[in-house]
């Protein structure tokens, strides 16, 4: 019964269901009598539920109101979006002065440019953009947001993120157009290329400490009235704690993890303590400790604002989660990747930073960004201790004396905001993912 | 597969020549090794001269793993002296980390970073503990992608290579840090049938080049082929060492016939 296949098999296409709209409702929703039934009712209860909030919140809802009555003048059973509508400003600055306001904007438009060219491909030295970013920019948006007298140390960073801004804006922009990075470009320019490396190392330099004098006298000439932190609300407040959080979870849970399962007994055992300590406490718990603990840490006669106490507690109490989710991706990391690491000649830090970190945090960006998430919506529990973020905002809508009682509206436009931004950010993971798996099939 | 065919005498004829000279490159005395409560390497003593080609073989759980395992201390020994290149396996990380970068190793999963594309996987070790150039690393990362054949996959990632091909980039990228001394942990057990020839071929050219080599493998017509010395482990114990002519035609040990028998 000897078989000898004479010719390959050809493929053909996939059979209809699998290609065109109506083969996909077919095979998916019409595909038996019952099942057929199931999707008309189940249309049907999507029909009337969206129906009835579409009543509500677009069809009869108020847009332009005075107050609460004037609303219920208009329409009794419509939403009143004109509360949330006059809020508008306090929901997203609290009681940010209103003549300032254009300072939170700028300070969030910076950051934002700032981080533009990290995901322009043509653009070098974006481990330069990264590191400034997070030494530099905090003290230029400090400085922004709150005014005042500053220090000379604040003068001093404050001109190192001017400096480097302009530096990471014409680098992207000549990484753009010529791609190549901005002191080859300016060596090329100058025809200095054939020289050495260190005489072109040292015309950067120059050209730095040049740039770095000029942006220290512009600087001096600002003038930026203060604004203290009390006066710091709504999702600005929300977005300054939870984005000092999400920038310091991600490398303090690194340590922490590399803590926990370093050979050293006393590293291992403070890392472990600090973990399992804040793991087991509730945030809320550690927010009220933080606001009437530190003061008695501290040294006599220096006192912590509130809102730095509140910073400084979200940040530990995420590092520690973070650190756990670090430590089970490093789990998922087989022993043979640190032998291979260790062949070549690497030692520790090498072996993690260059093979077993990159590795561990891909494999883990779901949770991550999940950390990231629960990050953003859990410093909302801030509005208990006093601080009016946007939370604290959205419900004092319905103390005010226009527009009392107006609960729903400001909580379902808080929802929808959490909703856009948590969405953005668990997108942006997917897509990460996606990304970088696609160099590996295995 | 090559184990599997009756030995014949063309063997010794095939030999390669022997680059052995008598200058040692490691020396171990007296070593044991437990793992726990069990006894894993027990007075294990080997003297390697450079250029010598090895070929360490027995039944699983023998030790025979553990033993080059020992030499660049991916484990580490309890008892005994372990030098290698002039240098002592001690506690000293300076030591281990300078004996690794003289000692290249492929294992039998390949250990290749998968995050990694094969050029990069071969330029790491130079550019990071070598500090050598970019552009030097890549042109030697080149060449030997170029000596192990497979020049065309550089820009791939290891996940779409063959078993074959991924332990053939794991010889390059030990070769890329310029070792001493080559070890291999049973490279060709993980392989298909197919695939096992064309690994064993580049192990042979790297035994063409005078290179150190200690295997651990079952492929013994490679070992007839290469090998100036066979050594067989039993239960952490060397239990016979002999040239391979001898040691496949002549074994004195009951253990070694015995497992001779079962195996050819």
């Amino acid at each position: 019964m000897a078989f000898v296949k004479k010719e390959i098999t050809p493929a053909r296409p996939a059979p209809l269901s699998e290609r065109s709209v109506i083969g996909w409702m077919h095979k998916h929703l019409f595909s038996s009598f019952y099942n057929s039934i199931l999707t008309i009712v189940t249309m049907y209860i999507i029909y009337i539920t969206t129906k009835g909030l579409w009543v509500w919140g677009i069809a009869d809802a108020v847009w332009i109101a005075e107050s609460r009555r004037e609303c219920f003048d208009i329409s009794i059973d419509g939403a009143c979006w004109a509360g949330v509508i006059a809020w508008m400003d306090n929901i997203f600055y609290g009681r940010y002065p209103k003549d300032e306001l254009w300072r939170v904007n700028v300070g969030i438009l910076l950051l934002i440019v700032w981080m533009l060219p990290l995901w322009l491909p043509r653009v070098k030295g974006k481990i330069f953009i990264a590191i400034t970013l997070i030494s530099f920019y905090p003290f230029l948006a400090n400085y922004i947001f709150l005014g005042g007298e500053s220090s000379f140390f604040s003068q001093f960073m404050v001109s190192a993120a001017i400096v480097s801004f302009v530096v990471i804006m014409l680098n992207a922009i000549i990484g753009v157009i010529q791609g190549q990075s901005i002191s080859t470009f300016i060596a090329t320019r100058l025809g200095s290329s054939l020289k050495s490396e260190k005489s072109q190392r040292n015309l950067n330099i120059a050209l730095l400490i040049m740039a770095f004098i000029i942006a220290f006298l512009w600087q001096q000439s600002w003038v930026l009235g203060e604004v203290p932190w009390t006066k710091w609300g709504g999702l600005f407040l929300t977005l300054v704690i939870s984005g000092i959080g999400i920038a310091t979870a991600l490398p303090s849970g690194i340590i922490l993890a590399l803590g926990r399962r370093s050979k050293l007994p006393v590293i291992k055992v403070l890392s472990t303590t600090f973990i399992e300590v804040f793991r087991s406490v509730p945030l809320i718990t550690v927010l009220f400790m933080a606001t009437t603990m530190f003061p008695l840490f501290l040294p006599e006669g220096f006192v912590l604002n509130k809102l730095a106490q509140v910073i400084i507690a979200v940040c530990l109490f995420n590092a520690a989660y973070m650190a756990e989710t670090v430590r089970g991706g490093l789990q998922t990391i087989p022993k043979g990747q640190y032998e291979g690491a260790h062949t070549i000649g690497l030692g520790y830090w090498g072996t993690m930073g260059l093979i077993v970190m990159p590795q561990a945090l891909k494999n883990m960006i779901p949770n991550i960004v999940g950390n990231f998430i629960s990050i953003l919506k859990g410093t909302t529990l801030v509005s208990i201790i006093g601080l009016f973020d946007i939370l604290g905002m959205l419900s004092s809508v319905s103390r005010d004396l226009s527009w009392i009682g107006l609960h729903k509206e400001p909580l379902l436009f808080g929802a929808m905001i959490f909703f856009i931004l948590c969405a953005l950010m668990s997108k942006y993971s997917r897509h990460l993912e996606a990304k970088l798996s696609t160099n590996r099939k295995t | 597969m090559n184990s599997n065919t009756p030995m014949d005498n063309n063997a010794a004829e095939e030999k390669l020549v022997s680059a052995a000279s008598s200058e040692v490159i490691i020396n171990i005395e007296k070593v044991n090794k437990w793992y726990d409560d069990f006894h894993v390497l027990k007075d294990i003593d080997l003297v390697v001269k450079k250029g010598e080609r090895i070929v360490v073989c027995g039944p699983s759980g023998s030790g025979k793993s553990t033993l080059i395992r020992c030499i660049n201390n991916l484990e580490e020994h309890q008892e005994g002296s372990i030098v290698v290149d002039g240098i002592t396996l001690n506690k000293n990380l300076k030591n281990i980390d300078h004996i690794r970068t003289e000692v290249g190793m492929v294992f039998q999963n390949f250990n290749l970073f998968p995050h990694l594309s094969i050029l990069d996987n071969l330029m790491l070790g130079p550019i990071w503990v070598r500090k050598m150039p970019k552009a030097e690393a890549r042109a030697t990362a080149l060449e030997y992608l170029e000596r192990v054949k497979i020049p065309e996959q550089a820009d791939k990632f290891p996940g779409q290579l063959s078993g074959g091909q991924q332990q053939r980039v794991a010889i390059a990228r030990s070769l890329c840090m310029n070792p001493k001394i080559m070890l291999f942990d049973e490279p060709t057990s993980a392989l298909d049938p197919e695939m096992i020839k064309e690994v064993l071929d580049v192990m042979i050219e790297l035994a063409d080049t005078g290179m150190t080599m200690i295997v651990v493998t079952h492929e013994m017509n490679f070992a007839k082929t290469i090998a100036d010395r066979v050594i067989f482990m039993d239960e952490g114990d060397i239990v016979e060492e002999n040239e391979p002519l001898q040691f496949f035609n002549n074994p004195q040990h009951d253990r070694t016939k015995l497992f001779l028998s079962q195996i050819l």
